[in-house]
């Protein structure tokens, strides 16, 4: 039962912070879909020349967009917090809760996720009404895609914030990781190679389920196992690097300082 | 069960100026409803011990224990909260009670019961208007006292308070030390403080730990410490300071003479041969008019700048 209290104070906090501060909130949202009307409005020009810039439609322009929202959304959220949590100084006490730090840690992308998914739908039904192209949404198969698109992203996540705990000023690394974000997302996943990067095969599955109305039983049996696999390992690989740096914070003491 | 055992705990930090030894060894106990105070100058290496003990910083080798579990396991959190360093461990942008709900519920208190003890907290101190004020709106003792309330909100048997009343006004620091006496007393709770404040160890602590450079150089009751620097040491004030040649006179006579406020007092240790009423003799011999002698007692902060100057001068 504890583990439930400690999660909902978690969660309570995060949204607490996200209440008492909506121009953030807001002009974020704002900011995304300015740049989506500019990338919209870019890829129309292109195709009237002939020209398919963002694969074969719009709608995926429209998804690769919405993939790459929610992956800037779950690795900043990740990082960003444990940073001010590290200036802020409560970042000891987070360390001192009894199920330890990596529940509060996976409580925060709880957090995380549910307010990316609120914002994204916010900004999907914007972008649906501005393209005029209707998109499905069958959650069913969304929502477990969504999850295992980005899972390789929370490991990248914890990457970052096992190199920001130890290095500290890393931010100018941190934008330039979203312009890799953009590349992945845009990366045809044909290759065998392109599959085991992370985002690209999940943002052409869900594509296929939003633009086709495929489901997880019809995609490829293949593709999906290969989503799994490859989200398993990254987001391994992000926690035992983060697990790493974690050992070397509490070995020259530096949870405190920033 | 003791409440901390520390046994043989060595901590070196590894720079990128070479290795900083912080602790050398240091070995020490505290058992269960006691407050002890952790004491050392500056870099002596209370802080590194006390986030030793709730698992922040890995020691080097050694045992750091809280109620038998060792402090590096997370699980050392349900008995150990601590204040540290500073009134840092707050969230600035959430009210006073937004924090303390945070920290009740972290530590894996149900809503009621969070807000129940809230409730108590804010008001055992004195925050009640300021209930629904954001942290970095609060003055520095308040923050202080804030920081203070969050830790004790876990509701864990061990409290570990680096400087608790840093920053804080006499009233306030007075009040804080009886509330800290109060929690070992009526609710049993374990306290280990660290504090440059004499004051407030005297007033809440039982006994003591001395630091100096990363060693235990003193363990006992505060009244035994006491005790072993009470010196025949004598005040005594003069009415008309004192005359010429009246100094050699006395410096003759009596071995440790020490002239007070501008001469207008003076303070004299006597050696086991000599008396109160050798001195008082010496005294009218020299010519010097006695307005009252009393017997200049040690105080903890004496006591304390004794043993880490004579140890010191020992390493030299
Ligand atoms: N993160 C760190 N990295 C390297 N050296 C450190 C670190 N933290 C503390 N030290 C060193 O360890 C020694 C002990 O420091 P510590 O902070 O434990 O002292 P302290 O007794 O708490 O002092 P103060 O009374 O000033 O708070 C000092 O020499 C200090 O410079
Ligand atoms: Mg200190």
């Amino acid at each position: 039962m504890s583990r439930l209290w400690t999660f909902l104070a978690v969660l309570t906090r995060f949204f607490i912070e996200l209440k008492r501060y909506p121009f953030n909130t807001l002009s974020g949202l704002a900011t995304l879909y300015l740049i989506f009307l500019l990338l919209f409005a870019g890829a129309r020009y292109a195709q009237g020349l002939g020209v398919n810039l963002f694969g074969e439609s719009l709608e995926g322009l429209v998804v690769g967009f919405l993939v790459w929202t929610f992956a800037i959304a779950a690795y900043s959220d990740l990082s960003w917090e444990l940073m001010r949590e590290a200036q802020q100084g409560t970042l000891e006490q987070l360390y001192m809760c009894p199920l330890g730090f990596r529940f509060v840690t996976l409580s925060w992308i709880a957090g995380s996720f549910l307010t990316s998914l609120v914002m994204v739908a916010a900004l999907l039904g914007l972008m649906m009404v501005t393209t005029g192209h209707f998109l499905r949404l069958p959650l069913g198969t969304l929502l477990p895609l969504l999850f295992l698109t980005l899972a390789p992203v929370y490991g990248i996540g914890f990457l970052m914030a096992g190199l920001a705990l130890v290095y500290k000023r890393i931010q100018a690394f941190f934008q330039v990781l979203q312009f890799v974000f953009v590349a992945l997302v845009a990366l045809p996943s044909d290759a065998a190679w392109g599959k085991a990067l992370p985002l690209s095969l999940g943002t052409r599955l869900l594509g296929r389920a939003m633009v086709d109305g495929e489901t997880l039983f019809t995609l490829p049996l293949g593709d999906v196992l290969v989503l799994i696999g490859t989200g398993a390992f990254y987001l391994l690989l992000g926690i035992g690097v983060f697990r790493l740096f974690e050992g070397i914070a509490k070995d020259r003491g530096l949870l405190a300082h920033y | 069960m003791d409440a901390v055992v520390v046994d043989d705990l060595t901590k070196e930090y590894r720079t990128r100026k070479g290795p900083v030894q912080a602790l050398t060894g240091i070995s020490f106990r505290v058992e269960r409803g006691e407050i002890v105070g952790l004491l050392g100058a500056n870099g002596a290496g209370k802080t590194t011990a006390i986030k030793i003990l709730c698992g922040l910083l890995r020691q080097t080798s050694g045992r750091a224990e809280v109620f038998g579990v060792p402090s590096s396991r997370p699980e050392v959190a349900r008995h150990v909260a601590a204040l540290l360093e500073g009134s840092r461990n707050v969230y600035w942008r959430l009210s006073v009670e937004e924090n303390l709900r945070f920290f009740a519920g972290l530590q894996g208190a149900p809503p009621r019961e969070a807000r129940r003890r809230t409730q108590g907290l804010v008001a055992q101190f004195g925050l009640e208007d300021k209930r629904r004020t954001t942290a970095n709106l609060l003055s520095q003792g308040m923050k202080q006292k804030l920081a203070l309330a969050c830790a004790l909100v876990k509701g864990t048997p061990l409290l570990l308070l680096d400087e608790p009343t840093l920053g804080l006004d006499v009233e306030t620091s007075h009040e804080l030390r009886g509330f800290i006496r109060e929690l070992a007393r009526s609710q049993g709770k374990t306290v280990l403080l660290s504090s440059h404040d004499m004051g407030v160890v005297e007033d809440t602590c039982a006994r003591v730990v001395i630091l100096a450079q990363g060693r235990v150089v003193a363990d006992d009751l505060v009244p035994n410490l006491l005790a072993l620097f009470r010196t025949r040491a004598y005040r005594v004030s003069l009415r008309d300071g004192l005359p010429d040649g009246a100094r050699a006179q006395l410096e003759a006579r009596l071995s440790a003479l020490r002239p007070l406020e501008a001469e207008r007092a003076l303070e004299v240790e006597l050696p086991p041969e000599q008396d109160v009423y050798t001195l008082m003799d010496a005294l009218r011999e020299a010519g010097v008019a006695v307005e009252g002698v009393s017997r200049a007692e040690p105080n903890l902060e004496d006591v304390f700048l004794r043993i880490v100057r004579g140890q010191n001068e020992g390493e030299r």
